[in-house]
C-alpha cells in the first residue's frame, strides 16, 4: 500500500508519515499541490492525504483536477478551517472522506485503512470474532452459543467494530459512523456505550474482545 | 433645505401674501372708492363722522378678511410642515431600537432632504458604519485565531499521540503523556468551538434546512440520554413525544438535542431525574428537558448562555467541558428561528424550554383531522 501526503506544514507531515509508516503503509510526501498533481501522475498511490490549504494550488483544486483525469484514486481531505459545509463541499469535489484539524492520529491511521481497503471489506452476512457471531440480516449476537441482547445503537457499534478487526477505531470515527454526528459532542458517549457492550460480550467470556487503546480509539481483537 | 428653514420661508410667504392683499384691498377700498362714490354722486354729502363710520368697518372687514386664513394657513401649513419634518424621527426611533451586535450592517433610512433630521440620520449611520467595523474586526481576529491556533495544535496533538505509542515509555510517563493529550483534545474541542461560533456571528455558517422529524430526533436522544445517565444512578424519562416536523438541519439538532441531554445529566444530582417532553404548543414545538439538579442560582441564570461563562465554579468543581456549549445551543435555536428559557428553583428543578416554529401547520392538521 503507497500512499501520498501532500502536507505543506513539514512537522505534520513528518508525523503523519512515521504514523502510516508505522502501520505498514509506504508513504511519500509532497508540500504544495502542483508536486502532488505530478507525483500521483508518475506513481500508483492507493490513496492521498490531501490537505486543503495549501500554497499555491490548494488541496480542493488538486481533487478536482485529479478528478478530471478520471482517476478514481481515494482521497481524504485536511482541513484547518473546519468549517460545517466545507465537508460537504470536499465531499461534492469528490473526496471520499474529510477530516478537519487538529485530527486524531490514530483517527486518521483508521481513516485511511478503510479508504485504502474499501473493496476488501468484510461483505458476509455472519461477522465471528473468537466465539462471537454476529448475523448482520437477523441483527442477533451470540456468544458461546448464548444469545446477547442489543439495542439498535449497540448492534452498531458492535457491527461497525466487528467489520473492522483487529484495527484501532477513533472515537470521532466511531461517533461519524455510528451515531452520523458530523461534530465532536464533547462527551463521553462513545467511552460509556463501549463498556456497556463490553459488559455484555465481555464480562463473562474469555477472551476479551474489545480493547481500549488510551488517547486513541477503540479495537476488537481476539488477541490482547 | 432644513427645517428652520422651510418654517421661516413658510410663515414669510404667508405673512408677505396676507400683507399683500390686505394692501391691495386697504387701497381699493380707502383709495379709490371714496372717489368713484364722489364722481357717481356727486350730489350726495356725507357727513365726516358716517365717511369714518364706513371706512372703520371696511377695514376691519378687510383686516379680518385677510389676518383669519393667514393664521389659519399659518398654523395649518406649520403642522403640516412639522408633521413631514418629524416623520422620521419615529422610524429613527424604531430602527435604533432594533440594533444589536447581530445586525449593525443595516442602515436607518434617509429622507435625502438634507435637513437637520437627515444629516442626523447620517451621523448616526456613520456610527453604526463604525460599530460594524469595529465588531468586525473583533469577529475576524477570534476567527484568524481559531484558525490559527489550530495548525500548532495539530502538531502538538500529532506528536503526543506519536509519543504515546512509544512502548519504551513506563506506565507511570504513559498515563501523564496520555493526561497531556486530554488536555490538549480539550483545547482543540475550545479553538472548534470559538471557530464555529465566530463563524456563526459572521453569518458564515450555513445551514441545511429541510423538513425535519423532531420527534424521531428526540427518542434517538432519549436513548443516549439513558446510556449517559446509567453510570450516575440518575433516571431519564419521556414525559411526552408528539409527532412533529420542523424545519430544520439536522446534524445541528441533534448537536443540540445531545448537548441539552448531557447538561441534564452533567450538572445533575447522584440519583436524581431527568424529565424530557416534546409537545405542541399553538404553532410552536415544544421542547422541554427538566432536571432535579442543584439548580442555578438566580444571579446566575441571565448569564448561563455567555461565552466561557462558568457561574459559581463551586457548583460546579468536577464537571469539565469547553464552556462554550449553551452559547452553541443558543446559536442553533436562534438558527432555526426558535427561543430557548431556562428557569430554575434552586434545589429543585431546573427547565430548558425550547421552542421551534412548526413546519406547515396546516399540513399537520390536516393529517390529524382528515
Amino acid at each position: 500500500m503507497r500512499v501520498l501526503v501532500v502536507e505543506d506544514e513539514k512537522k505534520t507531515a513528518s508525523f503523519v508519515r512515521k504514523a502510516l509508516q508505522a502501520e505498514g503503509f509506504a508513504v511519500d510526501v509532497c508540500h504544495n499541490g502542483d508536486d502532488a498533481l505530478a507525483a500521483a501522475r508518475t506513481t500508483p498511490f492507493d490513496g492521498i492525504v490531501l490537505d486543503i490549504m495549501l500554497p499555491g494550488r490548494d488541496g480542493l483544486s488538486v481533487l478536482r483536477q485529479l478528478r478530471e483525469r478520471k482517476s478514481t484514486i481515494p482521497v481524504l481531505l485536511l482541513s484547518a478551517r473546519g468549517e460545517v459545509n466545507e465537508r460537504v463541499e470536499g465531499l461534492n469535489a469528490g473526496a471520499d472522506d474529510y477530516l478537519p484539524k487538529p485530527f486524531e492520529l490514530a483517527e486518521l491511521v483508521a481513516r485511511v485503512r478503510a479508504l485504502t481497503r474499501r473493496s476488501g471489506e468484510n461483505k458476509s452476512t455472519v461477522l465471528r470474532a473468537a466465539d462471537l457471531t454476529l448475523d448482520t440480516v437477523t441483527h442477533r449476537a451470540q456468544r458461546g452459543g448464548a444469545e446477547i441482547e442489543l439495542t439498535a445503537r449497540e448492534y452498531r457499534l458492535l457491527e461497525f467494530l466487528m467489520r473492522s478487526p483487529g484495527r484501532l477505531c477513533g472515537r470521532m470515527m466511531i461517533l461519524e459512523k455510528v451515531w452520523d454526528y458530523d461534530f465532536d459532542p464533547g462527551t463521553n458517549l462513545v467511552d460509556v456505550y463501549i463498556r456497556r457492550l463490553r459488559e455484555k460480550i465481555d464480562a463473562n467470556f474469555e477472551p476479551k474482545l474489545l480493547h481500549t487503546v488510551r488517547g486513541a480509539g477503540y479495537l476488537l481483537k481476539e488477541q490482547p | 433645505m432644513t427645517i428652520r428653514t422651510r418654517l421661516s420661508l413658510w410663515y414669510a410667504a404667508v405673512m408677505f401674501v396676507a400683507l399683500m392683499v390686505m394692501g391691495v384691498l386697504l387701497y381699493y377700498q380707502i383709495i379709490i372708492e371714496p372717489r368713484e362714490h364722489a364722481r357717481r354722486h356727486p350730489e350726495r354729502h356725507h357727513t365726516e363722522q358716517a365717511i369714518e363710520q364706513d371706512m372703520f368697518e371696511d377695514v376691519t372687514g378687510i383686516v379680518m378678511w385677510c389676518a383669519v386664513p393667514a393664521v389659519l394657513l399659518s398654523i395649518g401649513g406649520g403642522w403640516w410642515l412639522m408633521k413631514k419634518s418629524l416623520a422620521p424621527v419615529a422610524s429613527l426611533t424604531q430602527a435604533a431600537e432594533k440594533i444589536s451586535a447581530y445586525n449593525l450592517s443595516e442602515r436607518l433610512p434617509r429622507t435625502g432632504n438634507g435637513d437637520e433630521l437627515d444629516r442626523l440620520t447620517e451621523v448616526f449611520n456613520g456610527m453604526l458604519a463604525r460599530l460594524d467595523d469595529s465588531f468586525n474586526r473583533t469577529r475576524e481576529f477570534t476567527l484568524h485565531a481559531s484558525h490559527e491556533l489550530k495548525t500548532p495544535l495539530t502538531v502538538l496533538c500529532g506528536e503526543t499521540e506519536t509519543a504515546l505509542r512509544d512502548e519504551s515509555l513506563s506506565p507511570a510517563e504513559h498515563e501523564r503523556v496520555a493526561s497531556l493529550l486530554d488536555e490538549l483534545r480539550r483545547l482543540a474541542r475550545i479553538v472548534d468551538g470559538l471557530t464555529l461560533l465566530a463563524k456563526a456571528d459572521a453569518g458564515q455558517v450555513a445551514l441545511k434546512l429541510e423538513p425535519v422529524r423532531l420527534d424521531e430526533l428526540v427518542r434517538d436522544n432519549f436513548a443516549d440520554a439513558q446510556i449517559l445517565a446509567e453510570p450516575h444512578g440518575i433516571q431519564v424519562e419521556l414525559a411526552a413525544c408528539e409527532e412533529i416536523t420542523v424545519r430544520g438541519d439536522r446534524h445541528r439538532l441533534r448537536q443540540l438535542l445531545l448537548n441539552l441531554a448531557d447538561n441534564a445529566v452533567k450538572y445533575n444530582q447522584p440519583q436524581g431525574r431527568v424529565t424530557m417532553s416534546l409537545r405542541r404548543n399553538g404553532d410552536t414545538a415544544e421542547l422541554t428537558i427538566a432536571n432535579s439538579g442543584p439548580g442555578i442560582p438566580p444571579e446566575v441564570l441571565p448569564r448561563v448562555f455567555d461565552r466561557f461563562y462558568r457561574g459559581d465554579s463551586a457548583h460546579s468543581p468536577t464537571v469539565d467541558g469547553c464552556g462554550l456549549g449553551l452559547s452553541i445551543v443558543q446559536w442553533i435555536v436562534s438558527a432555526h428561528n426558535g427561543t430557548i428559557t431556562i428557569t430554575s428553583e434552586p434545589s429543585k428543578l431546573t427547565t430548558v424550554t425550547v421552542r421551534f416554529p412548526l413546519l406547515e401547520v396546516r399540513q399537520q392538521m390536516k393529517k390529524k383531522n382528515p
